[in-house]
């Protein structure tokens, strides 16, 4: 089957300063329709790069990367990002956000409504439709963002670590609603995170990156069953999953400890 | 020590209520407390005056300024002169608005506009108002036009300079999210660009108009038949200081009534700020 979205063979250069830094190098990455990937690992990494090529917001410096086999050359509205800043227009209501999506494809105004009030029930924020994003907490407002991104109707949904600045309970509780959300849409998802827990419970496939330049370690198929829920983390194929992963991230964590420690 | 210390707690702290709630901090209070400010001073004004400390070719007593007022308003003379500046004010801001805001959103958002206008910004900013009197008179005689291009020039320059900025700052973040929801260029403007730059224009918009008040007063301090400048200075001509003191308490209040309603009308384009204001 063909990949939905690509990168072959890419490396991105960014020069600041007169000071070139390689975010990531020789990156090939297949994601299959459907699927839901985690990108994992340290700071610096380079995931976080990845989703910006994905996204198109920039270009790689080298090598190619593909939605249906056509490279991505601008900003591209159908792989839509989850910012982890939430990025809501502050002048615009819950409705206004969510509808924004839709109103750009030129939908009639009632249609854009239903949307609208679709992924809001989806999110579980009906009631709160007429607040502004400043009245809504981070969870809701994440929350908000993950609706907005749904309505416009994606191919791909890049998710650059979007629950890293919200609470462990509510994570938990977003990251179950995800999942729920992902598999009654079948929509293809690639989540960018930093907590191993949070890529076992979310992902099909986890792809381990690690730091100087960033590049892919590892990628594994996740073998564990849905729902993966506070029980299944008590089972010893979790704890081998998670003791696996960690041996393949540990030694670059340790690496960018001491290196920062060298600079400093 | 420790006595005057001491001494210096127990008094200092019912005195300010530092961080206590309520004291003096309360709205009622406030309140009162501006009320006893400005009683105390009108009568200190009316002792000062009328107990002959002050001569009145000096200083005229409140009851003179009262007085002096309620025959100015009988005649209508004072509302001609307020309606007469603010009419000024109004064309020449509104003039000033609807050049300086395309541009300075158009300069805000091409480099190359900010270059080409860029200089001229820097060497007229500096120039207070008045100093374009004598080429005003020139070109556009002492009419109204004279008295507008005055309230134009002194405040184009300021509502360009905040309007730039403000759209400089738009979040570029929120740029990319629209663009990636599948907005195109207008649209990132009318969505996404006019509205983030929006509260800085306003606040622009407010600090010029308070400008656009002191341009039109030197405007027709130097040369007016009508206006509350025009008022001031016959007065100070026929030694009626009691007018004086009425034309600048009408300015103070004109310009007030004018930066409420400002400030009403930018709380209903942004009722995404609401919060805010409580």
């Amino acid at each position: 089957m063909q990949a939905i979205l690509a990168a072959e063979h890419v490396t991105k250069i960014y020069a600041v300063h007169a000071k070139e830094t390689t975010a990531v190098r020789d990156v090939s990455l297949d994601i299959r329709e459907g699927e839901f990937v985690c990108l994992l690992g340290t700071s610096g990494c380079g995931k976080s790069t990845m989703l910006n090529l994905f996204a198109g917001f920039t270009q790689p410096t080298n090598g190619r990367v593909l939605l249906r086999g056509q490279p991505i050359t601008k900003i591209e509205p159908r792989c839509g990002m989850v910012f982890q800043s939430y990025a809501l227009f502050p002048w615009k209501t819950v409705r206004q956000n969510v509808e924004f999506g839709p109103k750009m494809q030129g939908l009639p105004a009632a249609r854009q409504r239903e949307l609208a009030d679709r992924y809001i029930a989806m999110v579980k924020l009906s009631g709160f439709e007429n607040h502004y994003p400043a009245e809504l907490s981070g969870g809701m407002q994440q929350r908000v963002t993950l609706a907005r991104s749904l309505a416009a109707d994606p191919e791909v949904l890049l998710m650059d670590e979007p629950f890293a600045a919200l609470d462990a309970m509510t994570r938990q509780v977003m990251q179950e609603e995800l999942l729920a959300i992902q598999e009654a849409s079948g929509k293809t998802v690639v989540f960018i995170t930093h907590n191993i827990d949070e890529a076992i419970l979310l992902s099909d496939r986890i792809v381990v990156m690690a730091a100087n330049p960033g590049r892919v370690t590892a990628v594994i198929e996740n073998p564990l069953n849905r729902p993966r829920d506070l029980v299944a983390q008590a089972t010893p194929a979790y704890a081998a999953l998670k003791s696996r992963i960690w041996d393949l991230v540990v030694g670059d964590v340790r690496g960018a400890l001491a290196g920062r420690a060298g600079r400093a | 020590m420790n006595a005057v210390r001491a001494m210096t707690r127990s008094v200092a702290i019912p005195l300010f209520a530092l961080g206590r709630p309520g004291g003096w901090s309360t709205r009622g209070s406030i309140l009162l407390l501006n009320v006893l400010g400005v009683a105390g001073f009108l009568l200190l004004w009316q002792v000062a005056t009328a107990g002959g400390f002050l001569s009145p070719l000096f200083l005229p007593s409140p009851g003179q300024v009262l007085n002096e007022a309620t025959q100015v308003a009988a005649t209508g003379e004072l509302w001609r002169s307020i309606v007469d500046s603010s009419r000024r004010v109004f064309f020449g801001f509104a003039l000033a608005a609807l050049f300086a805001v395309p541009l300075g959103v158009l300069m805000g958002l091409w480099a190359p506009a900010r270059a080409i206008v860029g200089p001229f910004v820097s060497l007229l900013r500096p120039l207070p108002s008045i100093t374009w009197i004598p080429l005003t008179m020139l070109w556009l005689g002492i009419g109204e036009a004279q008295k507008i291009a005055i309230v134009f020039m002194g405040t184009w320059v300021y509502i360009l300079v905040y309007t730039v900025e403000s759209t400089k700052r738009v979040d570029p973040l929120l740029i990319k999210a629209a663009r990636n929801l599948g907005a195109s260029d207008l649209s990132v403007m009318r969505e996404v660009i006019l509205p983030g730059a929006l509260p800085g224009i306003l606040a622009g918009l407010k600090v010029s108009l308070a400008i656009s008040w002191s341009c039109v007063l030197s405007a027709e301090m130097v040369a007016a038949q009508s206006g509350l400048g025009a008022l001031i200075w016959n007065a100070k001509d026929w030694s009626n200081l009691a007018l004086v003191l009425v034309g600048m308490v009408c300015i103070s209040l004109t310009v007030l009534v004018a930066d409420l309603a400002a400030g009403v009308i930018e709380r209903l384009l942004q009722p995404w700020e609401r919060h805010r204001h409580g």
